[in-house]
């Protein structure tokens, strides 16, 4: 009895999700009059987004920024976590606490001041501003996850390395690193995701040249006509690679987004 | 082969606990020496100062009579076997073992016959491949003294290794770790906090407790003459019974009294203690052994001097032997600061020959072998020999 509720409910709920997805693709391939009319199909959204944006140069545009700002996320938060985690030193708490604290700092409300501290460097309309914009802005959540995940490995593991002749470095890349490849995966799932979807940054800190893909679907909108055959056909090129990201990481995911939930 | 030595070496965390305070021992060439205590008596801080776990607050730890207080653990050649054995789960047992060798630089011909080796030893062979979560718990065990023999150290040190075995298994483990270490002739430092494990595996067993060394002894030398009351009450099971009596000139000798009951001191008892006489009239801690109570209709030549009434609250049936609790009539013996680890029993615990008739509610005739009496300063709680 109690299954088929349960079963029934997340029916409902995968309906939920799933419609949004499916009217996306599904008036991906219509003109903007079969849009209207909601019946037919053809390919004239895609040809007017090929028309108007850039979409390869701004997927690799997307792709670049990603993989540098979480390659950077990543290289600060395992090394940090781990600093957290495993060494012990003065003050290491209050650290711990500043940076935690730098969760709960909404993007927006420091943009401005970014945009001038990266001005007065001379980094805007670059990719290395944005680049570093999104790392400053990951780089707290993945530090406390990766943290986290280091806690739940036994001290006793990290000083049999250290007896059996490693030193913190290596016993920190030969045995911490390969361990926390969930979290790893963790971080690099949820941070791509993040980056990847997000307008703000994009719009302001990159020339038109190297602007992202959901930067410029911004654009696309922004005349006096939007064509949402066109939009629609975008925003499901720009989504591909997220659900490709997360299908790799998938089972990772799970196991890092779970853990301290018990051994 | 080599010797360690830690002088007066003290501990003390930031917080201001301290773990070990001024602990003196010598761990001779090819020596197993335990260290014993309850939980949280320094003996793991103490193991780990050696290993350059711990930074040494004060005092010195010598290997080989270098001094190691500013060697890096990597650099003092020690292998560690710990509770949780540390093995690294992304590795096959193979490489568990032959980790610490490859970062040593050992070639690899010499690597792969090293660990074959110890694999061959603790019966390993089949499993080199697999990786320590498809490993039972006592096969997890060896695998992780595999990776400290390998490493040919200078020392073992081996924290707690058998507590998280099931009974029958950590028996079975402490033979062959004994073996081992016996065959090898490493120098091994061992800590417990199993008494049993101690006395049966240690050359010499060193008694800690609160941070203090109490006693370091062979492990008979420990059981006939704790040297005080600490180590009468933590060593031996079912422990030592230790009452407040007052030593009192009798006639021709002297006597002990406790409660209701007295009983004669032999003459050759005093000789062996010739500082009774200063605590004549004076209070004192008595201990007597389980196995120094007898039941008095199973003596030959009982001696009536040597003869105590005890009411029986309880028989406890162990098959080889059956516990007779029998109480006192006095008050047992609480020492102050370490009395929870000290078991004060209202009660005597007499450890008896199967075929005794005694039974519950009766009142037992009980012989105390006076010959293997314990007296203690109840002051000091040092025991009171010369």
């Amino acid at each position: 009895m109690s299954t088929w509720v349960l079963f029934t409910l997340m029916v409902i709920v995968a309906i939920v999700m799933l419609y949004p997805f499916w009217y996306l693709v599904d008036n991906a391939f219509r003109s903007p009059g079969q849009f209207d009319r909601q019946s037919g199909h053809a390919l004239s959204g895609w040809k007017e987004l090929f028309a108007n944006l850039p979409v390869g140069s701004q997927l690799i545009n997307s792709t670049l920024v990603c993989v540098a700002a979480i390659a950077i996320i990543l290289v600060v938060s395992t090394t940090a976590g781990f600093a957290f985690a495993k060494l012990r030193y003065r003050g290491s708490g209050t650290v711990f606490l500043l940076v935690v604290s730098a969760l709960m700092v909404p993007l927006q409300s420091i943009i401005i001041p970014e945009y001038v501290n990266l001005a007065k460097i001379g980094l805007t309309n670059s990719y290395a501003g944005a680049v570093l914009v999104y790392a400053a802005l990951g780089t707290p959540f993945a530090t406390f996850l990766m943290a986290t995940y280091y806690r739940g490995i036994s001290d006793e593991l990290i000083e049999a390395a250290v007896i059996d002749g490693l030193g913190y470095e290596r016993t920190f890349l030969q045995i911490a690193l390969p361990l926390s490849l969930p979290a790893i995966a963790t971080v690099t799932v949820l941070q791509f995701i993040q980056i990847w979807d997000d307008l703000l940054v994009g719009l302001l800190f990159l020339p038109a040249s190297q602007r992202t893909i959901t930067a410029g679907l911004a654009t696309l909108s922004a005349g006096r006509t939007t064509s949402i055959p066109a939009l629609m056909a975008g925003s499901l090129i720009s989504a591909l690679p997220a659900i490709g990201v997360y299908l790799i990481f998938q089972r990772h995911l799970v196991k890092g987004l779970t853990l301290g939930m018990g051994k | 082969m080599s010797r360690i030595v830690l002088d007066s070496v003290t501990k003390q965390f930031p917080d201001g606990t301290t773990a070990v305070q001024s602990l003196d021992l010598e761990v001779g060439d090819g020596e197993l020496l335990v260290l014993v205590g309850p939980s949280g008596c320094g003996k793991t801080t103490a193991l780990r100062m050696v290993a350059g776990l711990e930074e040494v607050t004060s005092g010195s730890i010598y290997i080989d009579d270098r001094p190691v207080n500013d060697v890096e653990p990597r650099h003092r050649d020690i292998a560690m076997v710990f509770q949780s054995y540390a093995l690294y789960p992304h590795l096959s047992v193979y490489d568990n073992m032959a980790f610490s060798l490859k970062y040593r630089k050992v070639a690899k011909s010499e690597i792969r016959q090293r660990v074959a080796e110890a694999a061959r030893i603790l019966e390993l062979e089949p499993y080199l491949a697999r990786k320590p979560r498809q490993l039972s718990g006592g096969q997890r065990q060896r695998v992780a003294m595999g990776r400290a023999i390998v490493r040919q150290p200078r020392a073992f040190l081996m924290d707690e290794p058998l507590s998280n075995l099931d009974a029958k298994l950590r028996v079975q483990m402490r033979a062959e770790i004994a073996q081992l270490q016996r065959s090898l002739g490493t120098t091994t430092i061992y800590v417990t906090h199993d008494q049993t494990e101690a006395m049966t595996l240690g050359t010499r067993v060193a008694v800690i407790s609160g941070g203090v060394l109490k006693q370091a002894a062979a492990p008979q030398e420990l059981y006939r003459r704790p040297a005080n009351l600490f180590v009468a009450g933590f060593i031996g099971s079912p422990p030592m019974n230790l009452v407040d009596a007052a030593i009192e000139r009798g006639d021709g000798g002297l006597t002990v009294v406790f409660g209701p009951h007295r009983l004669g001191v032999p003459a050759a008892v005093i000789a062996e203690h010739p500082a009774l006489e200063r605590h004549i009239g004076g209070q004192i801690v008595l201990g007597v052994r389980p196995e120094n109570l007898h039941d008095a209709a199973l003596v030959h030549d009982s001696d009536p001097a040597a003869i105590i009434e005890l009411p029986v609250r309880l028989r406890e049936e162990l098959g080889s032997e059956v516990h007779i609790h029998g109480a006192i009539g006095t008050a047992a013996h609480v020492s102050g600061s370490e009395s929870d680890d000290v078991h004060s029993l209202a009660t005597m615990v007499a450890r008896m020959d199967p075929r005794t008739a005694i039974r519950e509610g009766q009142t037992a005739r009980v012989q105390v072998d006076t010959t293997a009496l314990h007296f203690f300063d109840r002051a000091t709680g040092e025991s009171i020999r010369r």
